[in-house]
């Protein structure tokens, strides 16, 4: 165990647009002044490495619960010097400086915008998305801002029902149970859901992996016989997901969260990237680490599923298995959770519990939440 | 609980399309919905299930679109057209620009190819309001096929094309001829990948292509000639909010101020 292991974090801070100019403006200060000293060079940039070499673990204290992954002080470098990384080098420049104009304009952008831009500002640069998107996170390690930050707008697939009432400034207030099946579209505007009010009478929170099982609860209004707010980011959890159950872990700390995953590996992935954040946004993501417990599918609920609806592990999954076999992170119980999937070499799907009937699901939710039945 | 029979989920969709035919129904009348996907902001007001959806206190604020249509009563507009986009990311800009501040409209996307929920919430606003309905789509074999799944209904559920299709339609661009027209940089043209040249010449084959809207015909031949296709997120390389500003209502403009410019329609 190891005390003050925050201290060796990497964080990106979450700036106002004036703050993040001012660090770009430094930074090319920087780079003039040793350019143009006595001794002239042309200075390297440090970026934070993002590979999982420097990924530390925080580990709770006194329980397991508190555990979150971070970014530490292993840095790369982006350097004019080597032939073939000199491009690296320059993208990162032209991104901070289009970064700098539109936070200048006050506007917003979205990756795909931003890409446009510099193929038709750079072409020699630029040439894919994915370039555009990695130069972004260095910039997001050089910096130490975030990307929100930045000016860069990334829309979210979140949607929340239940229990939930929520105010956007100066707006009406929103009653998340009458949201419809369609739920409430949770914004890629950072702020705006920092600026969120909002109150609650539920008991539990629950995470739901797919949108389909997301819409079956809602439409069966599951939220009026138990107690809940529900969840879903329809797949892997983008920020704005996480950040709003942070928001709402912190507002409402006696609510557990849980979350109702398909019986594969892919679906403890997700579990483990609410409840620890993750290496690609490792500078920002562990800011939105919650605690969250595994409600099903599990082990346990094997046997309420009909042997047909089981299918054979993908090599995919067993990839997924093996990475997270490997993560110091994971718990014991979940550890052993996932032992069981990949010895028995199959998977199933929560729909796989419909052929009880299709209110069968609220019924075995409510039936684990009694029962205390969550790792 | 019969696995032998039923071995994957596209098996259990093509009976479930079968049934349709047979029984001449929609897929909603068996009670069978699909996830909801799209999204709805502007100048609207309705019901749906008791619960009111006052898109007009909040233009620039996504709505999603109910599932159940059925439900949907008492719309209310003072929107001027209607405006379809393609993806999600086209909406958030016009939202973010506030476009529905400066122009009267209602602004609906299915965020890809749109569900039916979409389609026939569509379908419900043109019968209820009676207001030209404009598509904005990228220049791509995959924005084309969207275009045409809003107007003629899709491939697969062509047995219910009747009262999914939106014969009001109609293809605001993006067109090929826009690229000169709006002088955007060559490095905004991508290339026609095989795969998106197969497509087009499978989509040239439809038979609405010859009969009903020969001119769209001609746009798809366009692209398929030039062998290159752009997205309308090449506009901002111009100003970020080109495509509310500029693009969107100088189309408009065209449409509405030559009522007999039905080329595109």
């Amino acid at each position: 165990m190891k005390f003050f292991t925050d201290r060796e974090i990497c964080y990106a801070d979450i700036l106002p647009p004036s703050e993040v100019r001012a660090r770009i403006e430094v930074a090319v200060l920087n780079f003039l002044k040793i350019l143009t000293c006595a001794d002239p060079a042309i200075s390297d940039l440090l970026l934070i490495n993002r590979k999982s070499s420097n990924r530390r673990v925080s580990q709770g204290l006194l329980t397991d619960d508190d555990t979150w992954i971070f970014l530490s002080r292993s840095f790369c470098k982006r350097s004019l010097m080597r032939a073939n990384a000199a491009k690296a080098f320059i993208r990162v420049w032209k991104v901070m400086e289009m970064c700098f104009k539109i936070l200048l304009q006050e506007k917003r952008v979205t990756q795909r915008e931003l890409f446009y831009k510099l193929l038709c500002v750079s072409p020699d640069c630029f040439s894919s998305q994915l370039q555009v998107n990695r130069t972004i996170q260095d910039v997001v390690s050089l910096l130490r801002c975030s990307r929100f930050s930045l000016g860069i707008m990334a829309s979210s697939r979140g949607i929340v029902a239940g229990r939930l009432l929520v105010q956007e400034p100066d707006k009406e207030m929103v009653d998340c149970s009458e949201c419809g099946s369609s739920g409430y579209a949770i914004s890629g505007d950072l702020n705006l859901l920092d600026r969120l009010v909002m109150k609650t009478d539920a008991r539990y929170i629950i995470i739901v992996e797919k949108h389909a099982i997301f819409q079956r609860l809602a439409e069966d209004r599951v939220f009026n016989h138990i107690p809940i707010i529900l969840i879903t980011a329809r797949g892997y959890p983008d920020i704005a997901t996480r950040f709003l159950l942070h928001r709402m872990s912190r507002t409402f700390p006696e609510l557990p969260i849980m979350a109702l995953v398909d019986w594969n590996p892919a679906g403890l992935a997700i579990l483990c990237t609410f409840k620890f954040g993750s290496i690609g946004m490792g500078l920002e993501a562990y800011r939105y680490a919650c605690n969250v417990k595994w409600l099903g599918l599990r082990g346990d609920d094997l046997q309420l599923i009909p042997e047909e609806s089981f299918v054979s592990l993908k090599p995919r999954d067993l990839q997924i298995a093996k990475s997270l076999m490997s993560s110091e992170t994971l718990q014991e119980k979940h550890r052993e959770e996932l032992a069981l999937m990949v010895q028995s070499g199959k998977r199933a799907e929560i729909e796989a519990l419909y052929f009880h009937g299709y209110d069968y699901l609220g019924k075995y939710i409510a039936k684990k939440i009694v029962q205390a039945n969550y790792i | 609980m019969h696995p032998s029979v039923f071995s994957e989920q596209t098996v259990v969709d093509r009976a479930i399309s079968d049934i349709c035919i047979l029984l001449q129904c929609s897929r909603h009348n068996l009670n069978v919905v699909s996830v909801g996907k799209g999204l709805v902001m502007g100048w609207l007001q309705f019901l749906e299930a008791g619960r009111k959806f006052d898109c007009i206190s909040s233009p620039t604020t996504a709505y999603t679109i109910p599932v159940h249509v059925e439900e949907v009563k008492d719309i209310v507009s003072v929107a001027k057209y209607i405006l379809i986009v393609e993806k999600e990311s086209v909406f958030q800009r016009l939202a973010n620009d506030k476009f529905c501040n400066a122009n009267r409209c209602i602004v609906i996307t299915g965020r890809g190819y749109p569900d039916i929920p979409t389609r026939r919430f569509l379908r419900l606003l043109v019968e209820k309001l009676c207001l030209p309905v404009y598509c904005l789509v990228d220049c791509d074999p995959y924005g084309f096929d969207i275009l045409t799944t809003y107007r003629f209904g899709s491939m697969q559920m062509a047995y219910d094309a009747k009262i999914l299709r939106v014969p009001e339609v109609q293809w605001l661009g993006v067109f090929p001829s826009d690229f000169e027209k709006y002088d955007l940089p060559q490095q905004c043209l991508l290339p026609l990948t095989a795969e998106d040249k197969r497509r087009t010449e499978t989509l040239l084959l439809r038979c609405y292509l010859q009969k009903e809207v020969p001119e769209w015909r001609l746009e798809l031949e366009l692209m398929l000639q030039k062998g290159v296709k752009f997205e309308i997120e090449a506009f901002s390389v111009h100003t970020l909010s080109f495509l509310s500003d500029q693009y969107i209502p100088s189309k408009i403009q065209e449409v509405e101020v030559l009522p007999g410019n039905k080329i595109k329609s």
